[in-house]
This record gives structure tokens, sequence and C-alpha cells, in this order.
């Protein structure tokens, strides 16, 4: 059910959205990597864009910032929501990552199934507002039914 | 449950106990493979003989929530979504059973190709091959429905169908119990979150005393996990409720949030109400009628379905509203209780940061009538003086100083009471008026704190008190200086050519010894001297190795005291600087005769 591409440089944290996605969204399509190197050159010569970009605003290198004001200065991937997700709920931060053209500003709570409802909560929020398709055949259903 | 042998069909015979009971098992016990589970019903009806295809759809209120298809032969099964493709046989449902009753069965006739039966399910069994069905519809919760087919390429005979149908219903019933279990355990996943999620709150709560910035950290840390929204009103001085944080999970509705939390009369109106209750609700369907939300609505509010509004209450007083916007389908981890317990949270971190800010107001403005509101210009002086306050808790420091011109002479005054708080303001205020009196008066230094040392034992005083008085009566090329001590760290005097000493000005604490006797020292103050004035927290401030600042302040007097106006402030930040220990508060008083450096 769509792609979502994870940009965190915390094995640990992107052990765990991996973990928590394959939960909540088991036919979601899953790319993480640790950082931004190269990442937007890659993604226009894609043949397919992610609907979503989960991108860690503290990284080091190219950060997350700097990685969020790239991404938004190339129309071709307009219509990826970009959502940070971060541990800082500053005021300032949430500002300044809106005014750089990001789509969602998710707090990262410390609790992994709050950390859980709160991605579930982004996810499911912008893939009904992108209306992402659904996976072709043979996937497999999230329910008991 | 019903068990019969296979008979007279096509295929392996099927141990229906076995796959009950594995089914069973993993609907109960292995509830959270949900993958397994679904691969398994499939896979179980498809084993049945006669089947060519199995179907399965949910269904809510408002449509289809999926569509699956499994067929005879493997080939996985093919699911469709809301969010996908069309349905195949559109998104007509079966008629829904009461939440309470038993799964409904029947045989269908679903003509050529399913056109028979217009359903859901229809072209998907047809498009199999089949042209009959047995059809099971049960109920999985309130508005919650599922259906099983079983595709037949042949109408079977009616005790088939039985068999068939009574196997759908075990299958049902399994389903039901599976779904009931993954309830329990959402819920019981739902509370805990909701715990995770009010002790996440309170930690932000804790994480500054502003009131404003709190409740932005707070809103923020709401979205999405409990609602798509989240909007906080306070009320105004003039009893109108002002949006003061708004957060939504995407940010150009973020503005359109705050334009509407801002502007629009529906709301204001509604969210006056609400903060008049005492617990919240939850307003959905006609109630948002006439307002900017609601699916009749238009602009971005047209996908908000619910808004829940709860009373920000704290020491029984109301302060405003806690208002969440609700999108999507109804996974909030929010109920009622835990919104009104997050708003009675919130409501005690605004109260309690609002009446920190009041009393930190309170005790800056006590702490100014402490101190002179400015230092008077002296001809041939340059005054300088600053504060430091190092106790960042809210008592009021001790520490005073003051410059007294009488006449043509200038009494330069510093001090410091025992402790902090009211007592010690109260002592400080004493001395300091008492001390400007006399000096206004003419009287002398060392007779000045003669006099103040009885009154401050004639009040019993339970502090004691230091100072310095140093008066200042001008002379040819410079100033007399006569200074007086009652245990007070001694001046220094910063010379005009850089040299840096200690004027010594010996005499007990104040407000200890009633018969205590003050006497007095004098020197002079040539051109481009500057004398210095300090209390303890300037000399006792320690580095983080422990090195007073006692030390360095011949040096660094030496370095700031020729600065003019901005000398004590420049004393001040570089023992401030140096601090890494110790909260005493430093007041520097800085008096430097004008003419060569």
């Amino acid at each position: 059910m769509g792609r979502l591409l994870v940009v965190e440089d915390s094995e640990e944290d992107a052990e765990a959205i991996e973990r928590a996605l394959s939960r909540t969204h088991p036919l979601l399509r899953l790319e993480i990597v640790a950082d931004g190197k190269g990442l937007v050159d890659r993604l226009l010569a894609a043949d397919e864009v992610p609907g979503i970009i989960l991108l860690d605003l503290n990284m080091p290198g190219l950060g997350g910032h700097s990685l969020l004001q790239t991404i938004r200065s190339r129309p071709e991937l307009a219509e990826v929501a970009v959502v940070v997700f971060t541990s800082s709920t500053a005021p300032a931060e949430v500002d300044a990552c809106y005014a750089a053209g990001a789509d969602s500003y998710i707090y990262k709570p410390l609790n992994f199934e709050l950390f859980r409802t709160v991605l579930k909560g982004a996810v499911d929020y912008w893939q009904q507002t992108r209306r992402q398709p659904p996976s072709g055949e043979g996937s497999v259903p999230p329910s008991v039914k | 449950m019903v068990s019969r042998d296979e008979g007279g069909t096509a295929g392996p015979p099927v141990d229906w106990p076995r796959t009950l009971h594995l089914l069973w098992r993993a609907a109960t016990a292995e509830v959270r493979d949900v993958t397994g589970i679904a691969d398994q019903v499939y896979g179980s009806l498809l084993a049945l003989p006669g089947v060519e295809a199995v179907v399965g759809a949910r269904w809510d209120d408002r449509g289809p929530l999926y569509l699956r298809r499994g067929l005879r032969g493997g080939g996985g099964v093919a699911t469709w979504l809301p969010s996908g493709e069309r349905w195949p046989g559109g998104s007509a449902c079966p008629d829904t059973v009461a939440a309470d009753a038993a799964p409904r069965v029947r045989l269908l006739d679903l003509g050529a190709a399913g056109t028979g039966y217009p359903a859901l399910a229809g072209r998907p069994l047809g498009d199999a091959g089949a042209r009959w069905a047995v059809e099971c519809v049960f109920p999985l919760a309130v508005g919650d429905n599922a259906a099983l087919w079983l595709g037949l390429a042949r109408r079977p005979a009616a005790e088939e169908a039985e068999i068939l149908g009574e196997r759908l219903t075990q299958v049902a019933e399994i389903l039901l119990a599976g779904n009931e279990r993954i309830l329990e355990i959402r819920a019981h996943e739902r509370s805990r979150v909701r715990d995770a999620f009010l002790a996440e709150a309170s930690l932000q709560m804790d994480a500054s005393l502003d009131a404003r910035e709190t409740l932005h950290r707070v809103a923020r840390l709401a979205v999405p996990a409990v609602a798509e929204g989240c909007v906080v009103h306070l009320f105004g001085d003039d009893g109108r409720l002002v949006p003061v944080a708004t957060a939504h999970v995407a940010a150009p509705a973020q503005a359109w949030l705050t334009r509407t939390a801002q502007g629009d009369a529906w709301m204001k109106s509604v969210l006056t109400s609400a903060a008049e209750g005492r617990e919240g609700y939850v307003l959905r369907g006609e109630d948002l009628a006439g307002g900017p939300f609601g699916p009749a609505a238009a602009g971005p509010g047209g996908t908000v379905r619910a808004l829940s509004i709860s009373p920000l209450r704290a020491r029984g007083r109301v302060l405003g509203t806690l208002t969440f916007l609700y999108e999507g389908t109804d996974t909030s981890i929010g109920d009622l209780r835990m919104l009104d317990d997050l708003a009675g949270r919130a409501a005690l971190a605004i109260d309690t940061t609002t009446l920190y800010e009041q009393r930190r107001r309170h005790v800056q403005m006590l702490q100014r009538h402490l101190l002179p509101r400015a230092l008077p210009k002296v001809a041939g002086v340059d005054l300088s003086a600053a504060y430091h306050v190092g106790d960042t808790s809210l008592d009021v420091g001790g520490d005073f100083y003051d410059v007294v011109v009488s006449g043509d002479t200038v009494a330069l005054v510093i001090g410091d009471v025992c402790g902090r708080g009211a007592e010690a303001a109260a002592f400080t205020a004493l001395a300091r008026h008492t001390l400007r009196t006399l000096l206004e008066d003419g009287v002398a230094p060392a007779a000045a704190l003669t006099r103040l040392n009885r009154a401050l034992t004639g009040e019993g005083a339970s502090r004691f008190v230091t100072a310095l008085v140093v008066r200042l009566v001008p002379a040819d090329d410079g100033w007399d200086a006569e200074i007086a001590g009652a245990g007070h760290p001694w001046p220094l005097v910063r010379r005009a050519g850089g040299q840096v000493a200690e004027m010594p000005a010996r005499g007990l604490l104040l407000g200890v010894v009633p018969e205590a006797h003050y006497e007095a020292a004098r020197f002079r103050l040539a051109e481009g001297d500057a004398l210095v004035l300090f209390t303890d927290g300037l000399t006792e401030a320690r580095s983080q190795d422990g090195t007073q600042f006692e030390e360095q302040a011949p040096a660094a007097v030496g370095k700031f005291a020729a600065s003019g106006e901005a000398a004590a402030a420049e004393l001040v930040a570089a023992v401030a600087e140096f601090r890494a220990r110790g909260d005493d508060d430093t007041a520097v008083l800085i008096a430097r005769v004008k003419g060569s450096m």
C-alpha cells in the first residue's frame, strides 16, 4: 500500500520505525536510508517516488533541514509528503520546518507504543490525503478476516 | 461445532475438526499474526469440496473497507481497498445482521457472471466461474460487518449446502472470537498508549515555565497521537477566548486552523459554552451544522468528522478550552476521560506558570524598590552600578547600594543583608533608607553606621547586615574620601595609572552588638581614580575548579573600572562568566573621578 522512504541515521530509531510500521501498515513498502547524501538525485532518477518521506531532523552531514530544503526545491517531488519526525516540540523548530516546506511535523515520543500510534496517525493521514494506490495481487491483508 | 465426513466431492478429504482447531488457535492464541490467519481462513475454505472461490468483505456504515478473493489452485489472495481501484462489483454491501444476532447463512443463485447478485461480492465470484454461492453475513461489532462467500460452479445438493453453511458459520464464529480478542488487546494497548501519552504530556508541561510555550508543546505532542488537529484557547483579560496554540498534522491546514480558531464566530460561541461545563463533550454530525467543520463545511474543515472540547479548569477557575479535531477513522487513543485528564493537567500547568510569572514580576518589582531607580548625576564623578541575581529562585536578594547627594558631598553606600526572602527584603529596605536619611542630613559615615546598628539591634533584628559608606567631599584636584565599614568586603581603588589597592574599612557587623562603635578612615581620590564597592557575591564567586574570583578581582577592577558608565556592568558580567558555583547575588557600585586615565 504505497511506498515510504525513511531517512534516519540512528539504527535504533530506524529499527523502531520498521517494527512499528510492519505492525500498523504491513502492506507499506519501506525503504530506509541512513543519510540524505545524493538522495534527491536518486529520487529524481527513479521510476517511482515514494508517497511519503519520513525525515529525521538531526542527522550528521547533510542535516534534515538541508535535505528538506533540497527536496522542496525540486518541483518533480512536489507530490511527496515530507513528514519531519523529531524529538523536539519547540515551537520555533516547528515553524522553521513548516516554513521550509515540511508537510507534517511529528514529535517522536519516548514510549514505543505511543511512537507507533503517532507514526500510524501521520502515515494514515497522508495516505488518505494523497490517496496512494494499493499494492497488487498477492498482498497480505492486515486483518484476521 | 458440527463435524461431518466429506462425501461425493472431488479433492482430498478435509479434516475439518483439525482445520477448525488450527483456526481457533490462530485466532485466539496467535491473534497478532494476522497474516497467517487470513491465509489460513481462505486456504481452509478453498480446500472445501466444490469451492471454486472464496470472497470476503468487511464494511461499516460508510461503505466497504476491503474486499478479498482467493481462488482454487492458489495465486494468493487479491485485495481491493477504498483508496485503490474501483470495487469490481460496485460498492453495494449486503444487508447487515444485528450486532448481537447469529450469522445469516443462505444459498445464492448468482446467475450469469454474478449478475444475479449485484452486491459487492457478485462480480468477483462470477468472474471466478461461480454460479452459486453460500453466503454468511456476520456482525463483528456495532457498525462493523463482515461476510464470507463460497463460490460454487454448480448448485449444491441441499445437504451439501447445509454442510457448507455450517462450516462458514463455524469460521465466522472463530473470526468473531478472534476479533473480540483483537478488540480487547487494542483496548488494552490504547489504555497503555493513553498512559504513555499523559506521562509524556506531563514531561512537556514540566519542560518550560512559559505558559504559551507549554501549550504549544502539548498541542504538538497530541497531534496526531490524539487527533489530526488541536487548538488551545485561553480567556484574555477582557473575558474573551483567545487561541494561544494550534497544531495540525498537515502544515497548510495548520494555518487554516489558526485563522478559524481566531475568527470563527460559531467556534467561539461553542467554545464559550463548553468552557462553562465541568466536563468535556464531543460534537459530531448535526452538532457541527453551521460551523466550519463537518461534511457540509467548505474548505479544509470539510474532512473534520468530530470535535471534542474540554474545559481547562484549575484550582476552581476556568482558564480556557482544549479542542481536538478528528478526521479519518475513529482510532484515536483519546476518550473523554483521558482528554479531560489532559485538560486538567494542562490547566494546572498554565495556572502554575501564570502564578510563577506573577510572583516573578512581584519579586522584580520589590527588588527594584530596594535599589535606586537611577543614580544621581554628580559633577566631576562618573557613577555606575550593576546588580546580578545569582539565585534563580523567586526570593528577593539582600544586596543593596545607594548614592546620596547632600550639598556638594556624595555618599556611596553598599550593603548586604544576610539571607534572602521577604524578611531579608524588609531589613534591606530598613538599612538602605535609614542610611539614606542620615546621610541626607549630613551625618558622617561612621556615625551613620552606629545609628543604623542601634536601629537594627533595637528592632531585635534576626539577621545581620554588612555595609560600607564612603563620603566624598570635593577637594583640589580630586575628592577627599571618608570611609567606614561594618563587616563588609573592603573596596578597591583603581588609580589613574592602573594600580589597584584595597581600602581597609574595619568594623563589626550591624545588628549584632548594640554598643558597637564605628570609626572612619580617610583617603584621597585623584583625577582618573576609581573607587569600586562590591558585595561578597563578587569575591566569593567560584569557578569550576573551586578558585574564587577574589584572586582575580584586582586584575578585573584594573581592566574594567575605567570603562565609564559601563564599568560596573562589565565587571559584574566578568564575574557571572567566571562563576560556575555559588548563587550569591552581586552588587557593584563604582565612582570614578573624571579627568586623566
